[in-house]
């Protein structure tokens, strides 16, 4: 029997040698997983390159400009592929990305326009706040990311991977780059969209909108800063920092969801479930600010924000929206009574859109959430059927970027934060149309806090 | 053209070939018992929590995904314990559930008095919700809870997301016409147990198959045990399961019920290492009684 000296010097060396060959196979399989990775992104831009700009010569179909790909095209097919047999990896370092600029400092993180050193494909960086609570890692963070990987869709913006930073909190979303988003790019823009145009993004955010909801997702913070358009007009929605899962019915939810200029009324109202109208109502508003290149309800707060959306879609009706008066903050209302006529959609402040797309229009700005359309049904609407048709996303004109260029300003209010109380206190609504009788424009008139 | 909604990521070929822990040097049998019942102190844990099974059964997935492959966690580096309650912290964080730290710090505390972690516990026991811990061992499990959470998100690539084949296992028996059957209730009993049972797998079977083969192995199975008669015809193939995979399930699903007796009676009277310090004295253990 051999020694315990010998025992432990043979004890040593044996852990000599496992850490060495541990350390071995850790390079060596780092080693084989970068190859693989390079050869994967070399074959994907290798895929990718001719895919680009593929015309498809007489479609009259601008949505399609995805779907209409074949079957068999090898990009489609890696995707499927990556998320049929998919796996998972640790995270890639961020120092695998050379930033090129920023582009906008948001109410969640910092975006940034950046390269993917290895195959020199540009990408979009989203750089998470970490508000470091007594909860861990940011709930909405979290959900952020597990939507969006869900959440595969050609009106989507598309997820490639998150990587981490040096400090362990640090932690980056890898996007797909487009060049604007409709807010930024319609600031720049001299004049509004025309009316083809704006059917053509109209239809791929109802079509994006509309996968969301089929999927029980909803996005909670629709607004042109949200809704990105590259340089081939395809429209992707974007920021998932608000999306959630549809809940079980009766489960309460914060109403501290959406941008006020986009809010539902029946947020503002206070409604303790609310479900996927929201963001049609959304929806209604970013189609306004298509038509009118500038935001339709652009409120102070949620008073101002009511009295803007009453003035424009009409008053509130036990008769048009059964319960309205149930919500928790409608009884702090005081609304002129016995008025006619002043429940209908204001669509002076439309003049150049069809009888069609007033109807649509209007239809999505329904006060009774139960009255709007599904994303579904506004796909089948006869706006798009109608002359004008939507202009083909190929035939789209396109745009300088300000992404790709140079940071930007900021003025748009941001999602509502943890914090921001609901309720409105007591609200006087009576003078809104007598005010606006007297000549004063939109939403300028006074309101008085009971 | 979309992915299917239902598909999960797998495990690599490469990643079940080895470990963390292997390449640190711990025997696989206890890499394998420690895996065991850290799947099984989740279970407990969420239970108690008074999670459904859904969240449950992501919770061990996850737990169980951050041990595979050469850049999977050692267990010379975390503790088993640990890893299972940052799984639940995630997978609630996604879940209508949310949990908060002080519930999941007092729920482990509660647990640790078991050598083994129990099969069976009943959530009445809601008392370990509120479990004592001094405030300075509950700041630091807090503190390792989170930062455990934070290198679970990275070792998975944030691929913390998994299907299920509890809802399938349902549909598929509706579409298999046993619906009708006097004693269906007895039957999709035994498939969701055989689908629980193999969340425990040393063959980590939900990490090697898509949640479809589970819910049809789960139910030919059950029908089995049952005496139901299901199709004559290889009705598994519409559900896209060849019978090569279903008859590895089958197995699979089986041997996890024997691999759980022969834990049972291998760590008796004694407590399965779930720290980094037990799992290293359990080591310590076994090279003297080499020795000797
Ligand atoms: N994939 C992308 N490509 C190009 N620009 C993007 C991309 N994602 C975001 N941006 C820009 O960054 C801004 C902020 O991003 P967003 O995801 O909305 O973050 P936040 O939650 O901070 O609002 C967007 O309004 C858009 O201008
Ligand atoms: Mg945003």
């Amino acid at each position: 029997m051999a020694s315990r000296w010998a025992d432990d010097e043979a004890d040593k060396a044996e852990a000599l040698r496992r850490k060495q060959d541990k350390e071995e196979k850790k390079r060596l399989k780092l080693q084989k997983q970068q190859q693989a990775g390079e050869a994967a992104r070399a074959a994907k831009e290798a895929s990718e390159r001719p895919a680009k700009r593929r015309r498809l010569s007489n479609s009259e179909d601008a949505t399609t400009e995805d779907t209409a790909r074949t079957p068999k095209d090898p990009e489609k097919e890696r995707k499927l592929l990556r998320f049929e047999g998919g796996r998972w990896a640790p995270c890639h370092h961020r120092s695998n990305f050379e930033t090129l600029n920023h582009i906008e400092e948001g109410s969640y993180g910092w975006v940034s326009r950046a390269k993917d050193i290895a195959t020199s494909q540009v990408v979009a960086l989203k750089k998470v706040k970490m508000d470091y609570n007594q909860d861990g890692f940011p709930i909405t963070a979290l959900r952020e990311i597990a939507i969006l990987q869900k959440a595969r869709h050609p009106n989507i913006v598309d997820l490639k991977e998150v990587v981490s930073g040096d400090t362990t909190e640090e932690c980056v979303l890898v996007m797909e780059f487009l060049e604007h988003d409709l807010k930024t790019l319609q600031e720049d823009m001299h004049d509004p969209f025309v009316a083809s145009e704006v059917k053509t993004l109209l239809r791929q955010l109802a079509g994006g909108v509309a996968f969301l909801h089929d999927n029980y997702i909803m996005h909670r913070d629709l607004k042109t800063s949200n809704i990105l358009l590259n340089n081939r007009g395809q429209l992707k929605l974007a920021d998932f920092g608000m999306a959630r899962y549809i809940p079980p019915p009766s489960a309460p939810l914060t109403q501290l969801v959406v941008t006020l200029w986009y809010r539902a009324p029946e947020l503002l109202l206070g409604t303790p479930n609310y479900g996927t109208e929201v963001d049609m109502w959304s929806m209604g508003c970013v189609m306004g600010e298509l038509l009118l290149k500038t935001p339709v309800l652009p409120g102070t707060n949620e008073v101002d924000q009511l009295s803007r959306i009453f003035s424009l879609c009409g008053l509130p009706e036990e008769k048009s929206w059964p319960g309205f008066w149930r919500l928790p903050n409608a009884p702090s209302l005081k609304l002129p009574r016995g008025q006619r006529n002043k429940q209908s959609f204001d669509r002076t402040r439309f003049p150049f859109l069809s009888g069609a797309g007033v109807e649509l229009l209007s239809s999505l700005l329904s006060l009774n959430p139960d009255d709007r359309p599904t994303a579904k049904a506004v796909l089948e609407h006869d706006y798009f059927r109608e002359q004008p048709k939507p202009k083909p996303s190929e035939m789209f004109p396109t745009f300088p970027s300000k992404a790709g260029q140079e940071k930007r300003r900021k003025q748009s209010p941001h999602a509502p934060k943890r914090g921001d109380a609901p309720g409105l206190g007591k609200v006087d609504f009576s003078s809104i149309f007598s005010a606006q009788e007297e000549g004063e424009k939109g939403a300028g008139f006074m309101l008085k806090m009971a | 053209m979309q992915p299917s909604p239902l598909a999960n990521p797998l495990a690599a070929v490469a990643q079940l070939e080895t470990s963390g822990s292997r390449l640190d040097g711990i025997p696989q049998d206890l890499e394998d018992s420690v895996r065991y019942a850290g799947a099984r102190l989740t279970q407990a844990a969420g239970v108690l929590l008074r999670l459904p099974q859904e969240v449950i059964a992501q919770a061990i997935i996850v737990f169980m995904r951050f041990w595979v492959g050469a850049e999977g966690g050692s267990l010379a580096e975390f503790g088993a314990g640990q890893v299972s309650a940052s799984s639940l912290c995630l997978v609630t964080k996604l879940s209508a559930y949310p949990k908060s730290a002080r519930s999941l710090v007092n729920v482990y505390a509660y647990l640790d008095a078991f050598p083994l972690p129990p099969m069976h516990t009943e959530p009445k026991e809601g008392k370990a919700e509120m479990y004592y811990v001094s405030e300075g061992t509950y700041e630091r499990r807090r503190a390792s809870l989170f930062e455990t959470e934070q290198r679970i998100l990275k070792t998975l690539g944030f691929q913390v997301q998994a299907n299920l084949p509890y809802t399938l296992c349902i549909t598929y028996m509706q579409a298999l016409d046993v619906f009708t059957h006097p004693r269906v209730s007895e039957l999709a009993k035994r498939a969701i147990a055989h689908l629980n049972t193999a969340l425990l797998s040393p063959q980590l079977l939900y990490l090697t198959h898509q949640p479809p083969s589970l819910a049809i192995a789960a139910i030919y199975l059950a029908a089995r045990e049952a005496g139901i008669k299901l199709p004559e015809a290889e009705w598994w193939e519409v559900f896209d399961t060849d019978r090569e995979e279903l008859g590895f399930l089958c197995v699979g699903f089986l041997s996890t019920e024997g691999f759980a007796e022969q834990e049972k009676e291998r760590w008796a009277g004694r407590r399965v290492p779930l720290t980094v310090e037990e799992v290293n004295a359990e080591i310590k253990r076994r090279n003297e009684e080499s020795d000797a």
